[in-house]
């Protein structure tokens, strides 16, 4: 609710944002409540019983070992790379309009890579050894197995995580001093910690720009890597419709596109609850739209190329897995997933579409449900057809499976909630780049005199 | 030799081609499907050797059979001129094994005698092994598993019992090569012969399909089979380098 | 001196299953760390193999085949595997047992040796009529066998069975009527170049399967450059119809009208030179290729093709049993089989029909066996109270026979029924008292096996553990009654072991005893686990020329109108369950059935076009209904059975027999009508007809296979008839053979 007849001040970009923070609504702390009942109903007591019991209370059998927790992983990896993409990419290109989104953006990364960790202890069978996949001298002399693309992912993922943390936190600096100056209490003592002393001088704003600049460049194919190699997790077997070559540019490819999907969904929520109406606006929406359609184009011609591959090679295996994918017990699920990721964003190509909140809420949910859906084939679909047609067996996800995907978003919401209440969810000094120079009034030199 | 010397030496000692001369032994295993009949001994054989779990009825429905070997059946055909085809299934002990690999943590490496090995201890259950291996004979434990007293009076005190999270796979009986081996050595032989050690499955196949041997003996049947012409491997168009080989079935249409 | 130590471990301790090392100062032999291993005979089928069995610290850890024994050679199959958990099963009986509610009811009170012996002995001195006594036996041999006749004997008793399911009634009367022998002649397949199977599951469970399996693989590929030619006919493909280089179909009860066809195509082409050839002619006039393409189904030049190849194979053998020899005219099917064997003359000869010497051990008990007929005359007889006390050991009649021989009821009239089996099954349940036996593991026993390899072949079986729980050994049972009975003159032996130990220097007087005495002898015998001595039968046989004259087959009668019921029922013995006795054994009921993968339950196979035009699918569950019963078994579709057959395997269905066997299933021959044999008098089984019908409910089958199509994946590779490798190259992917230097 901004004043038309005022132009907005930068001090107003303030006040709304620490207003973010500090007020609190009822509606905040019953979505909060609720996230963190779903989390540790949906999640973490299905978790433990399944550390009770083992992996048997999930859906997966011999010979599809894998299920929706690795799916689940890949997916929220995949959704990781919605920061980058708009902080990192985007920085570069000296795009204006990502600057009201990539810090909402880039925290999405980072839970999104949390939930996307607690997904891997839920799916090895014995967590409480996880720590041996970490390289650590240790009694046993022994190393983890560095071929392996496990490790690459572990080694991956660390680094992405431990380069977006910098990342985000390096960027929000100036935003927690401008928040530490119009706070009191136990924020004020949090954020006077987490500003680590910055002052605003000329020297501090030149460094941090660099430094930005710096890691925006070097988080890109830290990005790219990282899925990479999750897709190689796959590509790397020798797994009919795994080992592809193709798999490294679909993942990643396919993550950039739910990634950007799952902005305009958190966007939309940002705006509706959080009063940032004016910092979010239609052509925020219309750049992100434009940007979905084009990834949903090559997502569209990556597919297409993986059928035209599998009827191209003549060989059992590979043709088997086409006609499995596109008529066997798992057909509803793939031609849902065209469905919402390939024909549904065709809708993008209107700008009337474009520039509608509500529709574009409703297309960013459903190609995520559709790039679920597509990482759950890869992993379910691909395992029941392998080389030996005596050892084909149909894969179930369980109810302990489901309810922990549930869980894992609802660890995300809760986490992302927190998120918002402490750290500024828009970055303030960007956003204020954004906007004209407010031009001073008569009568203002009070005004000018205090700020 | 200090840690860098070390390495260079396990480096070019693994990655030279045919680096598995230098095996101590190369186990092979020889089913001839000429003589397989599809009775299953084998696997019941297995299943006492190693302790094998009794899954039930429930989890079988569910998908998850347990038994380190399997008898794959293929039909050919139509009435009235069905062919119904036998195929044991198991580790193929793969020299180029897609398995050891992508274990993260090592928990499957290939040993001095040629055989692909599980460390039950060290498994995190990832179970990516399973996902790479072609010929799908890794199983996973999704549950711990009970037997109903006193039927625990008859497991084997020489193999582990694998508790849920675990991969298991057939070893070629690991336990009797080590014991072969050290009878051996006891006896003052250096090298274990011909016939010292089978396998639970070899030494129960009524037909004899099963052979087991050192390939590195010239006069082993083992290595007998593998100049057979009739000698394949499956799948080998993947380049796993099985240490199983198979004598392809003869088919003598009336 | 391995059966000292099991004895001793018998006395010292209470309870054997607690411990992880039970003693202070343990026997000689028990190392911890050490296996020990015992020789001894598996009882889990009446072929006899030889096992050695694994323990370690007292404890049966692994069977596996003796590789001294002539049957099995160190081989071994799944069922024997299991025995193990026959052992170790959690429902065994313990203890023996008093019925201490209504007969059924299943409440029993546990009582002492001392008191169970004593109430069946003075029920057994108490009654009136020796012919009333009643003893029911699972086939056994050897010095058990004997024990049992000289037992019934002093009682007075002349009725002594041996009632087993899948006992040959047929063959034996078969093998009596052309060739006058009672004993089961030794079918020598591993010498054989070429085998007529009619029926016969030699594979499976017919006869001798391990030994035969030995006989197979080197008939294949044992021999040098000759490879055996495998040719079966059945109306349903079993694991031999699998691995034979051809399947026939006939129709269901004309496989001996297709023998006698093929006999006189060997007639007709010359090819047989005996002097009673004109005889053959003119008893095999009737069966030309015409008419027995009519009545068989099989083509004429087919008949004619078999019979050229079989006579000119050196040499053919042709054996008969399963389904073939399990109808109306099962007998005359078989003496139709055997007549081919004839023909080619291959008796007495390697590869060919070789008869077998007597027992040197256990007098002969053909005469024992309980036909169907005799079932039924023994239901018959308590029907008319004829019955006082009914004693059975170890077998399951309940189940076994269809409830058209009025068993079930019959009980009702039997005063005292006495159970000496190890397991609660659905007979032993009716029992009034339980004597319950020590499992085979456990127990001191020997055999000549049936058939025998063509020479005299012995063993001893040995406890390799202690009991386990507080019963004993069969032996020492009917021992203990005969002590309470004031029968000490005639059965003073202490034990079993004793009794066995007595026979046993029968044996060794024979084989010409050297210095070291009996002691060293017995010894030898264990340790070994298997005596052998070069007795041979005469194989020279003369067959009388009303025999030759009388050959003939009828058509097989059925139950039921082909119009009501389509299809014929074909039941077969389960290679993991055999006639139900593996149904208790988790290992069991887990393996996957070879021909169809399908693990804990029942199913019907159909034929896929007789599926396919009654809308019939995987996993539905129908209704099969005969004349005498009706059950409900989910259906699966097979592809090598004909089209107006369905076949069910038997073993599951049982509603006692322990928490494995329980309520799983469905059990066919409750509704196989009670035909027999005219000649036999042995359970017509494949005789009864049957209709399908929908229940509209499904109950899919656990299956661990998936698609059962190789979808041109080249996994299991074929070569041509000669050997050398078409489609893909034999050439192996970079497998050095490294040749060891000297």
């Amino acid at each position: 609710m901004g004043n038309e007849e005022r132009q907005m001040q930068f001090a107003d970009v303030n006040d709304d944002v620490v207003r973010s923070l500090t007020e609190t609504g009822r509606s905040y702390y019953i979505a909060l409540a609720t996230a963190i009942f779903v989390m540790l109903a949906c999640f973490f007591f299905p978790w433990f019983y399944q550390l009770y019991y083992g992996i048997g209370a999930a859906g997966m059998n011999h010979p599809t070992v894998w299920g929706t927790y690795l799916a689940s992983f890949v997916f929220w990896i995949g959704l990781s790379h919605s920061g980058t993409l708009l902080s990192c990419v985007l920085h570069i290109t000296n795009s204006e309009w990502r600057k009201a989104m990539y810090r909402s953006a880039e925290a999405m990364t980072l839970f999104s890579l949390m939930v996307a960790a607690t997904m891997v202890m839920v799916h090895v069978g014995r967590p409480w050894f996880i720590h041996w996949a970490l390289p650590y001298p240790n009694q046993m002399e022994l190393w983890p197995n560095f071929r392996s693309p496990l490790m690459f992912d572990v080694m991956a993922i660390t680094t992405y995580v431990t380069g977006s943390l910098i990342f985000i936190y390096m960027g929000s600096i100036p935003d927690f001093a401008a928040v530490r100056d119009r706070t009191t209490g136990w924020r004020h003592h949090l954020y006077v910690l987490l500003s680590l002393g910055w002052r605003g001088t000329d020297t501090e704003w030149h460094r941090l720009g660099w430094a930005y600049t710096f890691l925006a460049v070097l988080i890109i194919p830290l990005a790219v890597s990282v899925h990479s190699i999750v897709s190689w997790d796959f590509a790397m077997s020798l797994v009919p419709g795994l080992h592809q070559t193709i798999f490294a540019p679909y993942f990643v490819v396919g993550a950039i596109y739910s990634g950007t999907a799952g902005i305009v969904t958190v966007m939309y929520v940002l705006r509706k609850y959080m009063n940032f109406e004016h910092f979010i606006t239609k052509l925020h929406f219309d750049n992100l739209g434009k940007l979905l359609l084009v990834l949903s184009l090559i997502w569209t011609y990556i597919n297409i190329l993986e059928l035209f591959t599998g009827w191209f090679s003549g060989t059992s295996t590979e043709y088997e897995q086409l006609k499995y994918k596109l008529f066997g017990f798992y057909a509803p699920l793939y031609w849902e997933m065209i469905l919402f990721c390939a024909v549904a964003p065709l809708l993008l190509i209107s700008k009337k579409f474009r520039t509608s909140f509500v529709p574009m809420l409703i297309l960013s949910i459903a190609i995520n449900i559709g790039m679920y859906t597509e990482r759950f084939l890869i992993i379910g679909a691909t395992l029941s057809r392998q080389y030996l047609p005596n050892a084909w067996r149909v894969y179930v996800p369980s109810l302990v499976e489901i309810s922990i995907l549930v869980g894992s978003l609802a660890t995300f919401i809760t986490l992302f909630l927190l998120f918002v209440k402490i750290f500024p969810s828009v970055s303030i000094y960007e956003v204020k780049e954004t906007m004209e120079t407010p031009k001073s009034k008569k009568g203002d030199t009070e005004w000018q005199a205090a700020h | 030799m200090n840690i860098m010397e070390r390495f260079i030496s396990s480096w070019q000692k693994y990655r030279k081609p045919g680096y598995y001369e230098d095996f101590d032994y190369a186990w092979t295993m020889s089913i001839d499907l000429d003589r397989c009949t599809g009775c299953s001994a084998c696997v019941t054989a297995c299943q006492a050797e190693n302790n094998i779990p009794i899954v039930g009825e429930k989890e079988l429905a569910k998908g998850r059979e347990m038994h380190w070997i399997r008898i794959e059946r293929y039909w050919e055909g139509e009435y009235p001129n069905a062919k119904l085809k036998f195929i044991p299934m198991l580790c193929q002990q793969c020299d180029a094994a897609p398995c050891e690999t992508v274990c993260p943590v090592s928990a499957t490496y290939h040993n001095q005698d040629g055989l692909n090995t599980q460390v039950y201890n060290r498994c995190i259950g990832t179970r990516s092994c399973a996902v790479y291996c072609p010929y799908e004979v890794r199983y996973f434990n999704y549950n711990s598993h009970h037997w109903d007293s006193p039927l625990d009076q008859q497991l084997n005190p020489d193999v582990s019992v694998r508790e849920k999270g675990v991969m298991e796979k057939c070893t070629f009986c690991i336990q009797r090569v080590r014991q072969a081996k050290d009878h051996a050595k006891d006896d003052g032989r250096r090298r274990v012969q011909e016939g010292d050690i089978q396998p639970a499955c070899v030494q129960t196949c009524p037909s004899e399909a099963l052979v087991f041997g050192d390939r590195k003996d010239s006069n082993s049947k083992v290595a007998k089979s593998l100049a057979d012409p009739r000698a394949y491997h499956v799948l080998d168009e993947l380049n796993t380098l099985p240490s199983v080989v198979y004598l392809k079935k003869v088919d003598s249409d009336g | 001196m391995g059966a000292g130590g099991g004895f001793m471990l018998a006395e010292s301790i209470k309870h054997p299953v607690e411990h992880l090392i039970p003693y202070a100062v343990p026997p000689e032999e028990f190392s911890s760390g050490i296996a020990t291993w015992y020789n001894s005979i598996c009882g889990m089928c009446p072929a006899g193999c030889g096992i050695s069995v694994r323990t370690r610290e007292g404890r049966a850890k692994k069977i596996e085949g003796n590789p001294s024994h002539p049957v099995n050679q160190g081989r071994l199959c799944a069922l024997g595997q299991a025995g193990l958990q026959v052992l170790y099963n959690p429902d065994r009986l313990t203890a023996p047992m008093l019925q201490s509610g209504e007969r059924g009811s299943g409440e029993f009170v546990q009582t002492t040796w001392n008191e169970g012996l004593s109430e069946v002995a003075s029920r057994l001195s108490a009654s009136t009529n020796n012919d009333g006594i009643y003893f029911v036996s699972e086939g056994v041999r050897g010095h058990l066998a004997n024990l049992f006749e000289l037992f019934m004997n002093e009682l007075g008793s002349a009725n002594l069975l041996h009632y087993d399911f899948a006992h040959p009634h047929s063959l034996y009367a078969a093998n009596n009527h052309l060739f006058g022998e009672r004993q089961l002649p030794y079918y020598d397949i591993r010498n054989s170049r070429y085998l007529l199977s009619f029926g016969a599951d030699y594979l499976n469970d017919w006869l001798s399967p391990v030994h035969h399996g030995l006989g197979f693989g080197h008939s294949r590929q044992g021999n040098g450059d000759a490879r055996g030619r495998f040719v079966q006919i059945e109306p349903r493909m079993s694991i031999s119809g699998a691995s034979a280089d051809e399947w026939i179909p006939a129709t269901p009860g004309s496989e001996g009208i297709l023998a006698l066809g093929i006999a006189q195509q060997i007639l007709a082409g010359g090819n047989y030179q005996g002097t009673d050839a004109d005889d053959w002619n003119a008893a095999l006039a009737t069966y030309s290729a015409a008419y027995v393409e009519d009545k068989t189904g099989v083509p004429a030049d087919t008949v004619a093709r078999i019979a050229s190849e079989f006579s000119h194979a050196e040499p053919g053998l042709a054996i008969g049993g399963g389904a073939a020899g399990n109808h109306t005219n099962g007998v005359d099917t078989l003496v139709a089989v055997n007549a081919l064997n004839y023909l080619v003359g291959n008796i007495g000869k390697p590869g060919g029909v070789v008869f077998n010497p007597d027992p040197v051990v256990g007098s002969s008990t053909a005469g024992r066996q309980a036909n169907f007929a005799a079932m039924q005359d023994l239901a018959e007889n308590a029907r008319q109270g004829a019955i006082e006390v009914l004693i059975i050991n170890n077998t399951n009649p309940l189940f076994t026979l269809p409830p058209g021989a009025g068993l079930k009821e019959a009980l009702a009239s039997i005063p005292l029924v006495v159970s000496l089996s190890s397991f609660m099954d659905e007979t032993t349940a009716m029992a009034d008292i339980i004597l319950p036996s020590h499992t085979y593991l456990e127990s001191w026993g020997d055999d000549m096996p049936q058939p025998g390899v063509g020479f005299s072949v012995g063993a001893v079986s040995q406890p390799v553990v202690s009991p386990l729980y507080n019963t004993r050994a069969t032996g020492d049972i009917i021992l203990g009654l005969a002590g309470k009975m004031g029968l000490g003159e005639a059965m003073g032996w202490d034990s079993m072991e004793d009794y066995i130990k007595d026979g046993w220097r029968n044996v060794y007087e024979r084989s010409s005893p050297d210095a070291g005495g009996f002691d060293s002898f017995w010894r030898e015998v264990l340790t070994s686990g298997a005596w052998g001595e070069n007795t041979r039968n005469s194989n020279s046989v003369v067959i009388d020329k009303q025999v030759i004259d009388n050959i003939a087959v009828a058509e097989a009668e059925f139950s039921g109108n082909p119009d009501e019921y389509p299809f014929v029922l074909h039941p077969y013995l389960s290679t993991t369950l055999y006639d139900g006795r593996g149904a208790n054994l988790p290992w069991m009921q887990e393996l996957p059935d070879p021909m169809t993968s399908i693990v804990y339950g029942s199913w019907v196979e159909l034929n896929p076009q007789t599926a396919n035009e009654m809308g019939i699918q995987d996993g539905d569950l129908l209704r099969i209904t005969s004349e005498h019963g009706s059950i409900e078994v989910p259906a699966v579709t097979f592809p090598a059975i004909m089209p107006d057959v369905v076949a069910m395997p038997i073993g599951q269905g049982h509603e006692e027999f322990g928490r494995y066997a329980r309520n799983r299933g469905s059990n066919p021959i409750q509704i196989l009508a009670p035909n027999m044999d005219a000649v036999s008098g042995s359970l017509a089984t494949s005789a009864t007809r049957v209709s399908l019908a929908q229940t509209g409910r499904r109950a899919a089958p656990v299956k661990t296979g998936g698609e059962s199509r190789q979808l041109g994946r080249n996994i299991v590779q074929s070569t041509g008839a000669d050997g050398d490798s078409a489609g893909h190259s034999a050439k192996l992917n970079s497998i050095p053979i490294v040749v060891d230097p000297a």
